[in-house]
């Protein structure tokens, strides 16, 4: 109690001692900054994986007839592939990871509410990760990512593994949901009002409930998909009076609002981006941040749209269509508002900006598809081709993967007090991006003319689209390669960035790069959205930040 | 800034009992969370009880055949037995804040040995049932899962207020701040409320 | 600032491409690629049609305007180093338009998507159509049809007659797609679903699997060497041709009552009336006196040992009273649902003997 005479005595005040040695620096680290890169590394490393076993996918791909691999060698890797994008790598990136790294800082905090429950829940995630490939060594999982039963309930029992490790990495994220839930409601600097908060927080801030509610269902499919397959209770298995549909729904309910979870912080970031780069407010903030509620409680009402061919009662599927259709509108009020906060700007292509804007483009064809699929006549042609496969990677590796990439190139002075390459980032963007349309813009027709998805050798007709595609599949490789070797690189030798680099306005910019332990020397107040490039910076107390004066000291316990 | 951190330093400093600005932050944002927590907790139960309404909506009739008969009268007994304990857990709390600590533990150990009573009861249900998990069918698929669940939930309820029951002994908490036993009382409650909604579809509907 | 002559040049521009893909997707050519092969194809093409022309048009004007954007307020030489953009937070004006403009097109699409539902969603089932019925396995299809024992590993089904498809699966969820009939369902195991539609086109039409099914999923489909299953859609001579030789293959099962019985249950003797009334107390909640496709939770047994269409029990047996007797004994358990055995139904042998010979009288 007594070192509460230098604090005003409130929990924002409250500062974790700096961590000393290295274990409790950079291994069991509290501090949310820490926290943050250490999902990204580990992420990082998944999506190389991920990557390799995509690209052993397209390999196969390559002829009709396959014989890369043996049809379940195939059914493994895009099985792994699926997992680990969803659950290993664009999840833990956009919340965990930059979630962690930016937002605290962004209103105004020390750091996220509950500091341990954050290590946990990092944590638990390379563990988890760990899990689900040691299902490698006794018969990977092979039913795709959806692991419909019976179909899973023939499975390896890497199946069971599977289960197990989605739903520990599942608890980690309920864990970050309410962290920053909590830190978002309870921890904001003081005049940081929910109209004064930039819009990644408001991305995070409406992820984070997704995140705590759909992520627990989930973890009931799977539990109940396990508890089925090793004690056999009879949940989904129909010659025991269960049921396949009940996993699709139980299943859908959460994977639905996955998709948002995967895609709302993205937008958080872009409309960070915009501004920076466009020197311009984002256009109408207020809509922004509203679409995105809808945008969330809707995605709780439509789950069953990927169900529309499996058997469920007509008359229960038109107003899932409709609702799913209603999407479509705080959807395109964002995309409009994004692009008029590019009308009248005065915009720099850095490789942030590139990538945000190819995220727009991207995500704006992987959203009109979505439309396309809501409607219940044109799905009953389209489900389960590769349509759904172009639509889906539209989304998440043209949309929520460049977020996190136009994330990366924005925030990494921040994490590492030294700027990416901008040569080197425009080259990973444009071969990011060529190849990314020339691999997954042929999968639209070649669905609609016939090719489902999942499959480890095809109808002969479309080999040369496929061949097209795999030797796109490289170029976009390339591109993701650049940027790691890029990280790699300039983690040690890059320009030195200074505190401000792009010359942004929200908090996390105002503080010295790599930002302190404990971000603000003093608790800053704001007074106005950090979108106003007219008026001098709306913060006050921040005059201490980025000179020499003495650091706060710590609590004692 | 720093001149008006020290004067409710101050203040702080005189009076030790007084909450401070700290302890009544982190209150809130421990029951916050806490609250949360007992959200995702609901989600995990409400999915399992649509899955189980699911599956009897959708099978062939219900009971299922070989289902086995449920005992009404003990799970009543049982379900008055966990109510009991809520009301007991509510008076420990509030002894605690009027700062009488034997009574306070002498509710405490009540709630704690109804709760143990009414894990017997299901233990009992369960042997009288005499039908394995794996083996019922989806009436066990629902019946033993979520029963299981919430009688696991009440396991860990017991050792969590035995717990709070030996650091209030030891002096954890003050009368004046008492965040975890609040925590607890509020898990409690969250566990009778389950209770209610098994019961009724188990047993009532 | 306002819109300038650089803007309304670059709506114009996106203006004419955007009616060139919207001309494009009105009259291109679908049929030549993949021909409508039922009358249901057309109304989804239709559909199609509608959603790819707005989505194209639309996905014109956002790109292209971003793409404009991105030229026309680039950052130039000319721009001092603090430069700033046009500071507008908002136009509610602006914003009510392009909240208004997706609400429409969500409604207009829901009416036309609503419409077609309703036209392509078996909700109405026709009472005089081809019943066929379609079964997964892994990793082939077989079908049913009406007075044909057994299953049959290709689909014919003759020209302008109204067929109504039964599909389940005996194993994992598979899926029963014909792309030239721009029609799809998943058979599940334990459901029932159904597809129906008249053919309108003679040919032969693949039949794809694209739902997740196992190791050969990928050749689940015609022409592999797992599933040469075809849908052919022939012309009423050439269907009768093809039905009657299918049956002379596969010879009817008798459905006499036999005295001397091979199941362990005498079924000499048994009482039409008393097994009416068994019927109703123990039965009716899960069986209808109705066709077999009227399922509540087992399929429906008017004419169980009579239907031409259902010469085999569900167990795959023949459907003589010695085979409904044993299902009644035994239970049973498949693909298409449980239904608990003798003893925990709780009905003697002697009600069995009643049940059969209702059963059987049931025509």
């Amino acid at each position: 109690m007594a070192v509460a005479a230098v604090h005003s005595g409130g929990i924002a005040d409250h500062i974790h001692p700096e961590p000393q040695g290295f274990i409790r620096k950079y291994v069991f680290s509290i501090d949310h900054k820490i926290i943050g890169i250490q999902y990204m590394i580990t992420a990082g490393i998944f999506m190389l994986l991920a990557g390799a076993l995509a690209e052993m996918i397209r390999a196969q791909l390559m002829r009709a007839n396959g014989g890369f691999m043996t049809p379940d060698t195939f059914n493994t890797v895009f099985t792994m592939h699926g997992s680990t994008m969803v659950w290993l790598v664009i999840i833990p990136l956009l919340t965990g990871g930059f979630g962690n790294l930016v937002m605290p800082v962004q209103i105004g905090a020390r750091d996220v509410a509950f500091p341990w429950l954050n290590m946990i829940a990092f944590w638990i995630f390379p563990v988890s990760g760990l899990m689900l490939y040691s299902s490698f060594l006794m018969g990977a999982p092979a039913a795709g990512w959806t692991e419909y039963p019976p179909m899973s309930l023939q499975g390896a029992p890497g199946t069971s593994m599977w289960c197990a490790a989605i739903f520990l990495v599942g608890v980690g994220s309920t864990m970050t949901g309410m962290n920053f839930l909590v830190t978002i409601l309870k921890m904001r600097a003081p005049g940081m009002t929910f109209t004064r908060m930039p819009l990644f927080v408001w991305g995070q801030f409406v992820t984070a409930p997704l995140l705590m509610i759909a992520t627990t269902a989930l973890g009931a499919a799977l539990a109940a998909l396990f508890v089925q397959r090793e004690f056999g209770v009879p949940f989904f298995d129909p010659t025991k009076g269960g049921s396949p549909l009940l996993w699709q729904h139980m299943f859908w309910f959460y994977s639905h609002p996955a998709v948002y979870i995967m895609i709302l912080p993205a937008f958080g970031m872009i409309s960070e981006i915009f501004p920076t780069f466009g020197r311009k407010p984002i256009f109408g903030y207020k809509m922004i941040a509203f679409s995105s509620c809808a945008i969330a409680i809707l995605g709780f009402m439509v789950w069953a749209h990927h169900m529309f061919t499996s058997g469920m009662a007509p008359q229960l599927q038109l107003p899932f269509m409709v609702l799913t259709m209603l999407i479509a509108i705080p959807t395109g009020v964002k995309i409009f508002s994004w692009m008029a906060t590019l009308w009248g700007g005065v915009l720099t292509f850095s490789t942030a900006m590139l990538y945000s804007v190819g995220f727009l483009a991207l995500f704006t064809l992987g959203g009109i598809t979505g439309v396309f699929l809501a409607a219940v006549p044109f799905d009953l042609h389209a489900h389960g081709t590769y349509f759904i496969v172009a639509h889906f990677h539209y989304v998440i590796a043209g949309g929520s993967l460049m977020g996190a990439l136009a994330g990366l190139y924005f925030w990494f002075p921040k994490m590492t007090g030294r700027m990416l390459n901008e040569t080197w980032g425009k080259w990973s963007f444009w071969l990011y991006f060529i190849g990314m349309n020339g691999t997954f813009l042929p999968m639209h027709w070649l669905g609609l003319w016939g090719m489902p998805r999942r499959i480890a050798v095809y109808d002969p007709q479309f080999q040369t689209w496929n061949q097209i595609e795999s030797v796109f599949s490289l170029v976009m490789t390339a591109g993701i390669i650049l940027t790691f070797v890029n990280v790699l690189v300039s983690m040690k030798r890059g320009k030195k960035s200074g505190h401000n680099p792009w010359d942004a306005r929200t908090l996390e910019w105002q503080i010295p790069s790599p930002m302190p332990y404990y971000n603000f020397k003093h608790i800053p107040s704001v007074f106005a959205t950090p979108y106003d490039f007219a008026e001098p910076l709306p913060y006050r107390g921040l005059e201490e930040e980025l000179t020499d004066s003495p650091p706060p000291v710590p609590a004692a316990h | 800034m720093a001149v008006a951190s020290v004067t409710q330093a101050g203040i702080v400093g005189r009076h030790h009992e007084e909450p401070d600005q700290l302890y009544v932050e982190t209150r809130e944002l421990r029951v916050q969370g806490f609250l949360l927590f007992m959200v995702s907790d609901l989600v995990l139960f409400s999915s399992f009880i649509f899955a189980y309404l699911y599956l009897r909506n959708t099978g062939q009739g219900w009971p299922p055949p070989g289902a086995p008969k449920l005992d009404l009268a003990l799970a009543a007994i049982n379900s008055v037995i966990l109510f009991g304990s809520g009301a007991t857990m509510h008076f420990a709390l509030e002894n605690w804040k009027h700062e009488k600590f034997m009574k306070f533990a002498g509710w405490m150990v009540s709630t704690i040995v109804l709760g143990a009573m009414f894990l017997s009861g299901q233990i009992v249900e369960y042997g009288k049932l005499a039908v394995g998990w794996g083996s019922s069918g989806i009436f066990g698929a629902g019946f033993f899962t979520l029963t299981g669940m919430h009688g696991f939930h009440v396991f860990c309820g017991i050792i969590y207020l035995t717990i709070l029951l030996l650091q209030a002994a030891q002096g954890k908490y003050t009368f004046q701040k008492y965040t975890g036993l609040t925590l607890g009382t509020l898990y409690w409650h969250f566990v009778d409320v389950i209770w209610v909604v098994l019961f009724s579809i188990f047993y009532l509907i | 600032m306002r819109l300038d002559r650089g803007f309304w040049t670059a709506t114009a521009v996106l203006t004419v491409l955007a009616l060139i893909v919207i001309f494009w997707w009105v009259y291109a050519p679908i049929t030549a690629i993949m021909p409508e092969a039922v009358d249901k194809a057309a109304q989804i093409d239709a559909l199609y049609r509608f959603l790819a022309a707005s989505g194209s048009a639309l996905f014109v004007y956002v790109v292209g305007y971003i793409v404009y954007f991105c030229v026309a307020f680039r950052r130039r030489s000319s721009h001092a180093a603090d430069a700033i953009g046009v500071q507008i937070h908002d136009s509610h004006k602006l914003e009510f338009w392009w909240t208004l403009f997706p609400f429409l097109f969500v409604v207009g699409l829901a009416i036309i998507s609503v419409r077609i539902f309703y036209g392509i969603e078996p909700i109405n089932m026709p009472s005089n159509s081809l019943v066929v019925e379609g079964l997964g396995h892994q990793w082939y299809y077989t079908f049913r049809y009406p007075g044909i024992n057994g299953e049959v590993k290709q689909l014919h089904l003759p020209l302008n007659q109204q067929v109504t498809l039964h599909v389940s699966s005996y194993d994992v969820i598979h899926s029963f797609w014909v792309p030239d009939m721009r029609l799809k369902v998943d058979m599940v195991p334990g459901l029932v679903n159904t597809l129906t539609f008249t053919p309108t086109r003679t040919g032969r039409y693949n039949i794809v699997c694209t739902e997740f099914c196992g190791t050969l999923h990928g050749d689940m489909r015609s022409g592999t060497p797992n599933d040469k299953a075809y849908l052919f859609i022939d012309t009423p001579a050439q269907y009768k041709s093809w039905y009657d030789s299918q049956q002379k293959a596969n010879a009817n099962a008798s459905n006499e009552i036999a005295v001397a019985s091979s199941s362990s249950i005498n079924l000499t003797g048994g009482d039409v009336a008393a097994g009416k009334a068994m019927f109703q107390t123990k039965c009716s909640a899960c069986h209808a006196v109705a066709p077999f496709e009227q399922k509540i939770v087992g399929p429906g047994l008017k004419g169980v040992l009579h239907d031409p269409s259902h010469p085999n029990l569900v167990d795959g047996e023949k459907a003589t009273p010695e085979d409904v007797a044993k299902i009644l004994q035994n239970g049973f358990s498949g693909p298409l649902g449980v239904m608990p055995n003798q003893t925990a139904n709780g009905i003697s042998d002697k009600d069995i003997a009643n049940l059969v010979a209702y059963l059987n009288s049931l025509k």
